[in-house]
C-alpha cells in the first residue's frame, strides 16, 4: 500500500496528474495493473504448461489467484487516487471516449475469439495438442480478452490525449 | 481528433472576470479537463453542453462556436 502511494506520488510529481481527469488516471492505473498482472499470470501459466502440469485445477487456481490480486490492486489504486486528488463524476466526453474505445475493443475481442476458433479447427485437423486441450483453449481465450482490454484502455488514453 | 469547430470559450472566460476553467466546468456540469479539451479544439461538446456554456456567458451558441 505504501509502495503504491509512493508510485502515485512519483507519477503525480512527474506528470502533473492534476491535469488528468479521474477517469484518465483510472485508465492509466488499470492499464498498468492489467499489463503487469497479465504478464505475471502468463509467465506462471507458461511455466506450468512447459512442466506439463497446467491441468484444469491448476488453471482454475491461477485464475482465481490472479483475478483476486487484480481486484485488490485496482481497488487500492482507486482509493489512492481518490485520496490524493479526489473523485470526479463521469461526463459526456468520458462516456463518448469509453463508447468509442469499447467499440474497437469489442472488434479486437471478436477477432481474437475467431482466431482461436480457427486455430481449434486447424489444430483439430492437424492434431496440434495446444488447441485440442481445454486448458490451452481457455488460455488462448484469456489472451484474446487481455489483448482486447489492453487495446481498449490504450485507445482511451489516446482519445484523452489526442482528442475525440 | 481535430474538429472543424472553433470556439471563443477561452476569450469569454477572460472577458468574464478571469473565470477559471474549474468555475466554468462546475457551471456547465463537466470536468475541468473537458473544458480544457473544448478550448483546445480537441473535443466538440454536445448541444446540451454548448447551450449551457452559452448560458454561462449570456451569449448565443453561434457567437461562441463557429463551424468552418
Amino acid at each position: 500500500m505504501l509502495g503504491m502511494l509512493y508510485i502515485v506520488a512519483i507519477i503525480n510529481g512527474r506528470t502533473n496528474m492534476s491535469n488528468l481527469s479521474f477517469q484518465e488516471k483510472s485508465t492509466w492505473g488499470t492499464l498498468v495493473a492489467l499489463l503487469i498482472i497479465g504478464t505475471l499470470y502468463s509467465n506462471a501459466a507458461w511455466q506450468l504448461w512447459q512442466r506439463d502440469v497446467l491441468v484444469s485445477e491448476a488453471l482454475f487456481g491461477l485464475l482465481i489467484g490472479y483475478t483476486v490480486l487484480l481486484v485488490i490492486v485496482l481497488v487500492a489504486y482507486h482509493v489512492l487516487i481518490v485520496v490524493v486528488s479526489g473523485s470526479e463524476a463521469e461526463d459526456e466526453r468520458d462516456r463518448l471516449i469509453e463508447w468509442r474505445a469499447g467499440y474497437i475493443g469489442g472488434i479486437v475481442l471478436a477477432f481474437g475469439v475467431f482466431t482461436v476458433i480457427g486455430h481449434i479447427l486447424i489444430g483439430g485437423w492437424l492434431g496440434d495438442p495446444l488447441f485440442l486441450s481445454p486448458v490451452g483453449i481457455a488460455n488462448a481465450l484469456l489472451l484474446a480478452m487481455l489483448v482486447a482490454s489492453v487495446a481498449e484502455l490504450a485507445l482511451k488514453l489516446v482519445y484523452y490525449r489526442r482528442g475525440i | 481528433m481535430p474538429v472543424n469547430i472553433s470556439n471563443r470559450v477561452r476569450d469569454l472566460r477572460y472577458e468574464h472576470g478571469q473565470m477559471t476553467q474549474q468555475a466554468l466546468a462546475e457551471a456547465v456540469g463537466v470536468s475541468r479537463q473537458t473544458i480544457i479539451a473544448i478550448e483546445s479544439g480537441k473535443y466538440s461538446p454536445s448541444l446540451e453542453v454548448a447551450l449551457k456554456i452559452a448560458r454561462a456567458f449570456d451569449r448565443s451558441v453561434e457567437s461562441i462556436f463557429e463551424l468552418h
